[in-house]
């Protein structure tokens, strides 16, 4: 159970190693290829497994990521002097694809959480039939097998002579038996339909009757 | 057909398995077994009236003067307690297991020096007045306390009568499980 507990933190832990590393990575990208050697191509597509991972993470948190990235770009295009258009298209997409990335991240953990959810529910309804069934049959159909051996017993007595005192209370025994059965059976019916809002309120009416 | 009981001595709790249309001449059988052994026994009836009980065991040759009966079904069925049955105990409901449980005290208290030995007839009847997990307290409490007063007891069930989280409940309770009905041991 502990273990269980631990991973999420210790899955935590690593992914902000990965973007600890990738953000770094990036910045030192920034400074060496664009600031030292003076050219902005090709490197800046490192810096969208960044912000995807960001993205698909922590959602919309990593737009503060991808605008740390474009303050970087347009800073050392500044200090460069080679800022145009296309350095204020590189930056746009930044924010652009982390959004788009966080956003469909974001649909998918709420689908999955749907999912989870709907099988909870699910493995729920089972475990509450599984169980009615097995008090059902503990409860009426078991003592129903017994009662019907007490009264063929009974039956068999009658048989071989006139009712007697004994076979008059086993008669009241087998009765009393009986009433506590179909208590049992109404008192299991009421618990099974209280809560099940898709059965019509009428139908749940007469079965807690 | 004779009951193998003879594990009597070493193993002292039994849960005792039997099909419901040969319960009554399972107890039959044990109740003899147990009589021949020298045991004062102890029969809780939840099932059958004690009354009727008693002539039943007197008609199959049983000496009903070695038996003791704890009577939780006559009572609560026909509202009154028999004439002349004064050795006998009677609970009013089935469903008190606090008065079925001072009754039980009561009789292994007074029968400790006669070599007592508990039958319970039956845990599935018992399932029609209470629900499962209630049995399954009971029934701990009534094996601990026979253990505590290192006296053997035999828990008669139905067969198929009981579910396998209340079976395995029991089966923990108890030092052996007996199917009658297919002379089988576990």
């Amino acid at each position: 159970m502990e273990q269980k507990k631990e991973q999420p933190s210790g899955k935590e832990e690593r992914r902000v190693w990965i973007l600890g590393v990738l953000g770094a990575a990036c910045i030192g990208l920034e400074i060496v290829v664009h600031l030292l050697f003076r050219t902005a191509v090709g490197y800046t597509h490192i810096f969208y497994i960044l912000l995807v991972l960001s993205a698909l993470w922590y959602h919309r948190k990593a737009l503060v990521v991808a605008g740390g990235l474009v303050a970087a770009t347009i800073g050392t295009s500044l200090v460069v002097g080679d800022f145009t258009w296309a350095t204020i298209l590189r930056a746009a997409m930044f924010l652009v694809i982390t959004w788009i990335v966080a956003v469909i991240s974001e649909e998918r953990n709420r689908a999955l959480e749907d999912l989870r959810e709907k099988n909870e529910e699910v493995e729920r309804k089972h475990a509450a039939l599984v169980g009615y069934l097995t008090e059902a049959s503990l409860r009426m159909k078991n003592p129903l097998e017994m009662l019907r051996d007490n009264l063929a017993s009974i039956r068999m007595q009658l048989d071989s002579g006139p009712v007697t005192e004994e076979q008059k209370m086993m008669l009241s025994v087998q009765i009393t038996h009986l009433e506590q059965i179909i208590e049992n059976f109404r008192e299991l019916t009421r618990e099974a339909v209280e809560e099940r809002e898709e059965i019509p309120l009428a139908y749940r009416e007469f079965l807690k009757q | 057909m004779t009951v193998d009981l003879s594990r009597l001595g070493r193993d002292k709790l039994f849960l005792v398995l039997s099909a419901a249309e040969r319960l009554k001449q399972n107890n039959v059988r044990i109740i003899r077994a147990l009589i021949d052994q020298g045991y004062r026994v102890v029969v809780i009836t939840t099932n059958q009236p004690s009354g009727i009980l008693k002539k039943h065991y007197t008609a199959e040759g049983i000496d009903t003067k070695k038996i003791v009966f704890i009577d939780a079904i006559t009572k609560y069925a026909i509202g009154r307690v028999p004439e002349g049955e004064t050795e006998t105990k009677f609970v009013n409901n089935p469903a008190n297991l606090t008065d079925l449980g001072i009754a039980i005290t009561e009789v292994l208290n007074t029968t400790s020096g006669e070599k007592p030995c508990l039958l319970f007839d039956s845990v599935s009847t018992m399932l029609i007045y209470l629900p499962s997990i209630h049995i399954s307290k009971f029934i701990h409490f009534v094996t601990s306390k026979l253990r505590l007063l290192d006296a053997p007891g035999i828990f008669l069930a139905v067969e198929k009568g009981i579910d396998p989280l209340l079976l395995t409940q029991l089966t923990t309770y108890v030092d052996d499980v007996i199917d009658m009905d297919n002379s089988h041991e576990e």
